[in-house]
């Protein structure tokens, strides 16, 4: 006999609100509903009464952790509409700026990881060690999540000297210190015992799935947006995507820490290559026509549509988050996992419901 | 400045052949990215985006006024989410969904009713 017992959507392991109800038999999930619909904002209505510049800070408020990457990919999908052609250093910037947040943001989940399984001191160290690129951001676009460091057309700010030099400094203090933490997560007996095996996705099924991200290279797939044609300017920085074969919560975990160590060097090497000049091509005019607009946030593919009719507003903006692609895959991992291992395998999508939901 | 910037587009014709064209892309290994429903003429239009190595797939389809479309989530599992966000939102209806929150993914009974239509 089967019992339904709600996980949500207040949980200690949930950041932000999401329900799961679980139909459990002998202790063990045999089938999951997702439930939504507690952060529903409706920013894509709301752009309706903002001109395509106003429209930029929405959607940089979709979320409090990819914030940065939010605003760059509207940016960019305006762009594409008006077809202009962003001067270099703008690119570079919003290069470094995407990649700070990725840092924190991996941070972040690393820290709530520890602390769903249980790992006190470790959520502590890893949160200590966000501040400081938080510090960091914060220095540099003025706030610690909220950045409005890119605009229709570029960048809003340009970083100096001697800010260039924090950064610098930062990464090189922060490196050694993810490598402890590293130990940790890859290493320790306990942290293992609870992670192998668990919530196994094969390649196949994760691709299939329609996962992205972590979630998807998790499983042993190759494919990440920074790899594609629309950012050319990854290529030239020697990216390589993370990627683990196990396709279970451990597989998820070191693709996040790898892709930790992947962020601070395209930083340093957008920091070496950063060409001088102009941060910003004037756009005028109102943009007309459809464009599609893919980048890679923390969590994975986001995907932004606008469209515009020759007005000031644009006619319609829809943005599919990469945690909206994840949570069907629950369906498919939770099935024959015990109820005490659900938040783990919960949090290995890192879920944002905030993104999600919008 | 350019008209449309969107690469790769199918225009598709009839829900049937929907259904037919998105059976073979799986078959074909693509991934399901997600649809984007827009108001036109009446009715609306759905674009589905799929993607295979790196390249992104386009369909458009016309949902005609007081038409039910047919769900894909019996071929891509995943296009459930976003299509009852359709029917919260734009007030669609979208026939054999694997599953159906009616209504009410995101809007409770109180909420506004389909307030992108």
């Amino acid at each position: 006999m089967t019992t339904v017992i709600p996980f949500g959507p207040q949980h200690p392991v949930l950041p932000e609100p999401v329900s799961l109800k679980l139909e459990i038999d002998n202790d063990v999930v045999v089938g999951v509903l997702p439930s939504l619909g507690y952060v529903h904002r409706g920013l894509e209505k709301f752009i309706d009464t903002k001109d395509y510049n106003q429209t930029m800070y929405i959607c940089e408020r979709i979320c409090g952790i990819c914030s940065g990457i939010h605003g760059i990919t509207y940016s960019r999908a305006v762009e594409k509409l008006f077809d202009v052609e962003v001067p270099e250093r703008a690119q570079y910037l919003r290069v470094i700026n995407s990649e700070l947040c990725r840092i924190h943001s991996h941070l972040l989940w690393l820290g709530l990881f520890a602390d769903g399984f249980g790992f006190e001191s470790l959520f502590y160290e890893c949160w200590k060690y966000r501040e400081d690129v938080l510090d960091l951001l914060e220095r540099f676009t003025g706030n610690r999540v909220i950045h409005s460091m890119s605009k229709v057309g570029g960048a809003s700010r340009d970083l100096t000297k001697e800010q260039i030099d924090q950064i610098l400094k930062t990464l090189d203090d922060l490196e050694p210190k993810v490598k402890n933490i590293e130990k940790v997560f890859v290493n320790n007996y306990t942290v293992k015992k609870r992670l192998v095996g668990l919530g196994v996705m094969s390649k196949q099924l994760a691709y299939e799935a329609g996962t992205a991200g972590p979630t998807l290279r998790g499983s042993g797939n190759a494919i990440d947006v920074r790899n594609t044609a629309d950012w050319d300017i990854y290529r030239d920085l020697g990216f390589k995507p993370a990627v683990a074969k196990e396709g279970d919560c451990y597989g998820r975990t070191k693709v996040r820490i790898d892709e930790i160590y992947e962020s601070i060097k395209l930083v340093r090497n957008a920091i070496s290559k950063l060409p001088n000049g102009e941060i910003e091509t004037r756009v005028k005019g109102f943009p007309t026509g459809e464009a599609v607009m893919r980048a890679e946030q923390p969590r994975g593919e986001v995907v932004y549509y606008v469209k515009g009719k020759g007005t000031k507003n644009l006619e319609r903006l829809k943005v599919r988050t990469p945690t909206f692609a994840n949570i069907p895959s629950l369906l498919l991992m939770l099935p024959g996992v015990k109820l005490a291992d659900v938040p783990i395998v919960v949090l290995t999508i890192d879920p944002c419901i905030s993104c999600t939901e919008r | 400045m350019l008209d449309n910037v969107i690469q790769n587009v199918t225009d598709i014709k009839s829900m049937p052949e929907v259904l037919k064209t998105v059976e073979g892309l799986k078959n074909d290994g693509y991934r399901y990215v997600t649809m984007i429903c827009l108001k036109a003429n009446e009715g609306h239009e759905l674009i589905y985006i799929f993607e295979k190595d790196d390249k992104l797939k386009h369909l458009r389809y016309f949902v005609k006024p007081g038409e039910k479309p047919k769900s894909v989530s019996g071929i891509y599992l995943c296009a459930l989410l976003i299509e009852n966000e359709y029917q919260d939102l734009f007030g669609l209806t979208f026939e054999g969904l694997a599953i159906d929150y009616k209504g009410h993914l995101y809007l409770t009974p109180n909420s506004p009713k389909t307030p992108l239509a």
